[in-house]
């Protein structure tokens, strides 16, 4: 599994995330936004992308929910719920199937 | 000779077959056929042939949808893709034919055709089918009434016993807390937030048929606080009708010896009674429970991984439950703020109040609880221990300084 | 994209599928009594009646199975049906004609009524080989072979009092089989070999380090990238690194198997609620029927019946006898794995001179 871009092949797993991560850039992330059937990466989707990326810089983990949640609190200033549901809104399924994705991070390992 | 010996020795013998099911839903699915055929295979290599994780989901929700895919999607392409959706089950798992055909209907037209009924949680459980069949099963289920359930770090479908719709014992509304708690915090089963996984069940009495103390996170069990209710007459019917030696079997079983019997007349001890429910259980027509009505309310059950397993413990040891159960969502509120604050990734609320100390714990739950509406007091109490601490390493808060 | 989408409506509700008598005496019940092994009446205030018939199930349900108990259910139950927590199957009627009727239905068609009162209950239990990633061991043959076996203590009442069996496949234990009175526990006894290939890009190295209770993953450098070692030693098999991490797998078809506990308790009738405790620390692996594990838990119901005191449960017996008794009547050796060694492990010592010769 996987696409081409730009000449370069990405190899994806079956949920689509990037195998290698290290090769993740902005264009690979336009794609994937594609293919999760969101058209366009608005400067909100980059808010959170950009969120994410560099806290995974920082610390080498994604962030928790709850952790994400209270950035877009703060920088977007909205309350808690407003907050999940922006979230929602911008990554329909969710921040760990979509955003985490987009943004070239490791596949979460949510509990079954 | 069969291509599946081993599946085929299962389906003998006269307890009902896992099998037998199986290829019942392989006369219509490729995918349960494929399922009987990558069982032998495990059974031959003693070891599961599905891969690690799967993130997979429905537009809108973060959860309700587990994904799995086989480590051969070559050989067994039926079971390529065998994802499983969590429908929110009844409260008390009660069903009508016209609902659960609903759901049966879409599940032939969409997935294997097998389920678990239900899942450890409570979900009804509908096992195996592929990522693009997620969303139009989710629309399907929606447009009869159904929603999905909770997994990952969210609060998982609250679940319950079959309380006041059949039981005697039942001393609060199992059915409707549940429901409550499920239909009011719809946004933390679907999107999840939580440091980890977040579980409540409801048992009428603390025989506790849906096991609370031992599955979930939140356990709330009912009791009551005045006497037992004692029919003497039907008392001397048992003793007339010889089935049950009540000395022996009730009296002294009792675990605080607070029954008294003359062999005709029966009085207890309430103030010393532990509300066991044992009596209660073995003199169904003589006994009942008392009549001012609520919860024992518990925290913290989980299984081994990672700090240990746990049974829940009390942290209300009695609360009035009555709808819409405004003092119960209050409650569960500042529990989450308190943990929500302060809990490490995948700790759940258990460890947390180990790792915090559960006296400290209280105080920060009884802080959130000062700015409540329903004047909640929680502080700690004795009914929240076995026995005071044994050990005197003591987290003093402040000492004195001499003075000048 | 533009449908309407309909979310967040939650559980249905629960009184569309109450029979009408139970709406009718919605918590104005009175006592209940068993008639027979698996079958109940409830009495209510008004004199109305709702009897009860529990059938076993496998768990693992066709819908070809379940519309036959929905035939069975709108045949005589005015189409109402219930499941119980332990994955039987409950048809609710007022008509007392019909309990036979219903009986001799299901029979027919291969599902037994039982699991009331002072009978071995249905297995609660885990996915096992059928679905799930983590297992060490399968669940629904073990189940299978054990109540093939043990099928006449499901359906007559031959027991002391109620025995609750459970099993789960791994430690993570879906459903917290921990606390009846015979669990079955799949376990691994091999520490999962890391796998090196972009490790660093699969996995979050500070969150799998961060999974293990004991410390036993340290930061390592492998061919200059980043990486994981395990300290053996130190590893208990628990499985929580494979949870955070895919490169650590630890299932190991010569290794894994089943471990049986015993004692545990969920109602507080008489004693309080309570763990298991180790009896058989390790049985391997051995399909379809896992014989030693079915002899074992066998055994274990035999020294029950011939021990145990009416009402009694498992646990509350071997506390009336003493653990040694126990296993010098069940034969099973004692061995260091059964003394704890984790976390407030003192607790389980006997600080005492209590001791039965």
């Amino acid at each position: 599994m996987g696409f081409e871009l730009n000449g370069t092949t990405y190899e994806t797993d079956e949920d689509g995330y990037l195998i290698n991560i290290g090769g993740w850039n902005e264009d690979v992330a336009h794609h994937l936004a594609e293919e999760e059937e969101i058209p366009e990466l608005t400067e909100k989707h980059w808010q959170i992308i950009n969120f994410l990326r560099g806290y995974y810089e920082e610390y080498q983990i994604a962030p928790m929910i709850k952790i994400l949640i209270k950035a877009i609190m703060k920088d977007m200033d909205l309350s808690k719920r407003d907050a999940s549901k922006m979230l929602y809104e911008l990554y329909p399924a969710g921040p760990a199937k979509q955003a985490c994705k987009i943004a070239g991070l490791p596949k979460p390992t949510g509990c079954v | 000779m069969s291509d599946t010996p081993m599946m085929d020795e299962l389906e003998k013998g006269p307890w009902p077959s896992f099998v037998r099911e199986i290829r019942r839903a392989g006369k219509q699915s490729a995918t349960a056929r494929d399922l009987i055929n990558i069982l032998e295979l495990s059974y031959k290599d003693k070891k599961t042939h599905w891969k690690h994780g799967g993130v997979v989901g429905v537009r809108g929700y973060g959860a309700g949808v587990i994904g799995r895919y086989v480590d051969d999607p070559v050989q067994f392409p039926g079971v390529a893709h065998f994802h499983t959706v969590r429908v929110n089950q009844t409260s008390g798992f009660v069903y009508n034919t016209k609902g659960l055909g609903e759901i049966m209907d879409i599940w032939d037209k969409r997935g294997s055709g097998m389920t678990n009924m239900h899942g450890s949680t409570g979900d009804l459980v509908l096992l195996g089918t592929t990522s693009e069949q997620l969303d139009p099963i989710f629309t399907d289920i929606s447009q009869k009434g159904w929603d999905l359930g909770g997994s990952g770090s969210d609060l998982r479908t609250p679940s319950c016993c079959l309380g006041p719709a059949r039981c005697e014992y039942a001393c609060i509304d199992t059915l409707a807390i549940t429901r409550e708690c499920t239909n009011y915090y719809q946004d933390e089963l679907h999107r999840p937030a939580f440091p980890y996984k977040f579980k409540i069940k409801v048992a009428g009495c603390s025989n506790d048929c849906v096991a609370s103390i031992a599955r979930s996170d939140l356990s709330i069990i009912g009791t009551w606080k005045d006497d037992i209710r004692i029919d003497q007459d039907e008392i001397a019917n048992y003793v007339k009708g010889g089935g049950i030696d009540i000395m022996k079997e009730v009296v002294m079983m009792c675990p605080t010896q607070c029954i008294d019997f003359d062999g005709t007349k029966m009085e207890i001890d309430n103030s010393n009674c532990v509300h066991c429910m044992h009596c209660i259980n073995k003199l169904t027509k003589a006994l009942r429970v008392g009549t001012d009505q609520g919860a024992t309310i518990l925290l913290g059950a989980k299984a081994p991984i990672v700090e240990g397993a746990m049974l829940a413990s009390v942290i209300v040891p009695f609360m009035k439950l009555e709808e819409p159960f405004e003092n119960l969502k209050e409650l569960i509120e500042a529990l989450w703020e308190v943990w929500d604050e302060d809990g490490k990734n995948k700790e759940r609320i258990g460890e947390f109040m180990e790792r915090m100390g559960k006296g400290e714990f209280v105080e920060a739950v009884g802080e959130q609880l000062a700015d409540g509406e329903c004047g909640i007091e929680m502080t700690s109490q004795i009914d929240m221990i076995n026995h005071p601490r044994e050990n005197p390493y003591i987290f003093y808060d402040e000492y004195l300084e001499e003075e000048g | 994209m533009a449908e309407e989408r309909i979310t967040d409506q939650g559980a249905k509700d629960y009184k569309e599928f109450l029979h009408p008598v139970m709406v009718k005496n919605y918590g104005q019940w009175k006592y209940h009594e068993i008639l027979k092994p698996g079958v109940l009446v409830h009495v209510a205030d008004s004199g109305d009646k709702i009897y009860s018939v529990r059938v076993a199930s496998p768990r693992l349900l066709s819908t070809v199975s379940i519309r036959f108990f929905m035939s069975v259910a709108d045949k005589y139950c005015d189409g109402f049906l219930r499941w119980t927590t332990r994955n039987n199957v409950e048809f609710l009627t007022d008509k007392e004609e019909n309990v036979e009727l219903i009986i001799k239905a299901v029979n027919d068609d291969g599902w037994p009524v039982g699991g009331t009162g002072r009978t071995a209950s249905n297995v609660v239990h885990t996915q096992g080989w059928v679905h799930c990633h983590t297992s060490a061991t399968d669940a629904s043959g073990i189940v299978k072979s054990l109540m093939d076996e043990v099928f006449e203590d499901f359906t007559s009442e031959n027991l002391p009092g109620k025995l609750k069996l459970a099993l789960a496949c791994c430690l993570n234990m879906c459903g917290a089989v921990h606390a009846s009175d015979i669990s079955i526990l799949g376990i691994h006894r091999r520490p999962p070999k890391v796998d090196y290939h972009l490790l660093g890009q699969i996995c979050e190295i500070p969150t799998t380090i961060a999974a293990c209770p004991t410390g036993a993953i340290r930061q390592d450098i492998v061919d200059g990238v980043k990486a994981m070692k395990i300290i053996e030693d130190q590893c208990m098999f628990c499985g929580a690194c494979y949870t955070a991490c895919p490169n650590m797998p630890l299932a190991d078809a010569l290794n894994d198997g089943v471990s049986i506990w015993v004692g545990g308790k969920i109602a507080n009738a008489r004693s309080k609620p309570g763990f298991t405790k180790l009896v058989v620390p390790f049985l391997p692996n051995n399909p379809p029927r896992w014989p030693e594990v079915i002899d074992a838990v066998k055994k274990i119901i035999q020294v029950y019946k011939d021990n145990g005191r009416k009402w009694e449960r498992l646990g509350e017996m071997i506390d009336r006898i003493g653990w040694a008794k126990f296993f010098k009547l069940t034969g099973f050796a004692f061995t260091k794995y059964h003394i704890d060694d984790y976390k407030l492990a003192t607790k389980s010592y006997n600080m005492s001179a209590h001791v039965r010769f």
